[in-house]
């Protein structure tokens, strides 16, 4: 059989992911560099008793990751963050799934989650450690309710978007209930699922820092806290930095799996993923 | 012509729900009756807005039928009912849509071996004919392509290639050729009709082209404005192999053409 000519020529092909370009990294090293002058000169006009200074808060830092004090009580924030994160993604990634086929019981339980999207979870945390008490438990727990209820909508919007097209295709080759679910509701869902995953991850981790500055004896936001107390300013950026590191480790890990797992979309565009 | 037909539709009526408090919905299509022969290309010409896609997507028994009935080797299908509805009957009438409705996180290959995966046919016979298919329309070395990275012809290609693999014994199509460009299109069809003359599958063509009704169809129907009804059947003199780039100017193309052309409106 002879083969086709080629009429057509293919698509663009795939350009280089996403990475920001040289430019755009030198242009962030700049932004970081006034404002940490914008910081040192706020220092120097008003007292490192105000605002610390970017050179003290640096060899603190320095000092504190020398002797494994920083890196002790960000592993326990990490910890506490991780697993409230995995608690609370995996059941709301996984409820709209399972009640795909039953419409009623999700509007029946939409009010339920909107209110419990909207409710302040830092009025929680009280609630929270008198019923687990003011260990790590608490804490997952607050981080796992934060991150529950925003997945949650975002995986179900992914479900709400499913082409019906394409499942009528589907079904006319023959697939089965499951095999739409594997091979069309799921997949065309991820992406929405991320989406959640990546702003919840900040919430994850500011849900445990907040839970520990309430109570606790370790951990990022014992450290704020007993920074506070003690009018140690410096002492309070430097866990102030450890957390935001902790955010960017979390944001680069998400969009790593998500790289992975979403191969197949187009391209996003280029300035949007610059920094993460 | 002693052999029943494959596919049989007899008085097939087909108007849209009513929405509450709106006068009741016009007829799409009313008492639409005709039979298709095993191995017949048969195209079907209409206006737009004429339903021909509400017929395919009845026949292809994603959609349900007003009234009439739709019969696949003199069984007759449960059209009327909703929830009794069997898309595609069981794998033995194929669909290629308008759209292409290739699954966008799928390669072209997984794409293409989709129904041999859900219907649990995947073995190294159909794996071998798959590979056939995507060298004999020029997908070769794509196939690990997602969607998006495949041109508008390509995708046509794959989403047409995809119905193939499975060998249903009927194979609608929705305008499948739409809306590509003249030459492209113009090697779709040249392509559709080497495929089919290797097999000789049952065809069921769907387009408001008038010249591509000719250049493909052994029988063409050609559909009233709605309420669709046949307004008209011409049987195809030109012989095949068929050259479509110059069907234009073969002798029998422009009496067919001005026929048909006064039928559709």
């Amino acid at each position: 059989m002879a083969t086709w000519r080629q009429t057509d020529s293919p698509a663009p092909m795939r350009q280089s992911p996403a990475a920001p370009s040289l430019r755009a990294r030198g242009d962030q090293v700049l932004v970081l560099l006034v404002l940490l002058a914008i910081w040192q000169g706020f220092s120097l006009a008003f007292g490192t008793y105000w605002a610390g200074s970017p050179w003290g808060v640096a060899t603190r830092l320095t000092t504190g990751l020398l002797n494994g004090e920083i890196l002790r009580h960000a592993s326990y924030t990490l910890l506490e963050a991780v697993a409230g994160f995995l608690i609370g993604a995996l059941p709301a990634a996984a409820l709209p799934f399972a009640l795909r086929r039953l419409p009623i019981v999700t509007a029946i339980l939409d009010p339920f989650m909107v209110g419990g999207y909207g409710a302040p979870k830092l009025a929680l945390a009280p609630l929270f450690i008198l019923w687990f008490g003011i260990g790590i438990e608490s804490k997952i727990a607050l981080v796992a309710i934060t991150v529950f209820f925003i997945v949650y909508f975002s995986a179900l919007a992914g479900i709400r978007a499913l082409d019906a097209k394409l499942v009528q295709m589907a079904q006319v080759m023959g697939a089965s209930e499951r095999d739409v679910a594997r091979h069309i509701v799921f997949p065309g869902a991820v992406p929405y699922i991320f989406t959640g995953l990546r702003i919840a991850m900040p919430y994850s981790i500011g849900g445990a820092v907040i839970a520990e500055l309430i109570s606790a004896n370790r951990g990022l936001g014992y450290l704020i806290q007993l920074g506070a107390m003690n009018f140690d300013t410096t002492g309070v950026f430097v866990a102030l930095v450890a957390t935001t590191c902790i955010v960017f480790l979390g944001n680069w890990s998400v969009n790593a799996v998500e790289r992975r797992l979403l191969r197949w979309r187009p391209p996003p565009d280029l300035e949007t993923q610059v920094g993460s | 012509m002693a052999a029943p037909p494959l596919l049989e539709v007899r008085g097939l009526s087909k108007r849209f729900a009513t929405r509450t408090g709106r006068e009741p919905s016009p007829w799409v299509i009313q008492d639409l009756s005709f039979a298709v022969r095993e191995g017949e290309f048969l195209t079907i010409i209409g206006p737009s807005g004429s339903g021909k896609t509400t017929l395919l997507n009845m026949l292809a028994q994603i959609d349900t039928a007003s009234g009439g009935e739709v019969r696949f080797q003199a069984e007759t299908a449960p059209i009327s009912d909703p929830t009794r509805l069997s898309p595609g009957l069981s794998c033995r009438i194929g669909y290629v849509t308008q759209e292409d409705n290739l699954l966008p996180w799928r390669t072209t290959l997984q794409n293409v071996l989709f129904p041999l995966v859900v219907q649990r046919r995947l073995n190294d016979q159909t794996r071998a004919r798959t590979e056939m298919l995507i060298r004999a329309v020029g997908l070769a070395g794509f196939e690990s392509h997602y969607p998006h990275e495949l041109s508008g012809g390509m995708r046509k290609r794959a989403s047409l290639i995809r119905t193939l693999v499975y060998d249903p014994p009927v194979i609608l199509m929705d305008e499948p050729f739409g809306a590509l460009d003249a030459q492209t299109r113009t090697q779709l069809q040249e392509d559709l009709l080497r495929l089919w003359s290797l097999g000789r599958k049952t065809i069921v063509f769907v387009t408001h082209d008038i010249a591509e009704a000719i250049a493909l169809g052994d029988r063409t129907l050609v559909l009233s404005k709605p309420p669709a009804r046949i307004a008209g059947e011409h049987t195809n003199p030109i012989a095949r192999p068929r050259d479509v780039s110059g069907i234009m100017t073969h002798p029998q193309f422009a009496a067919l053409y001005r026929a048909i052309r006064v039928e559709v409106q």
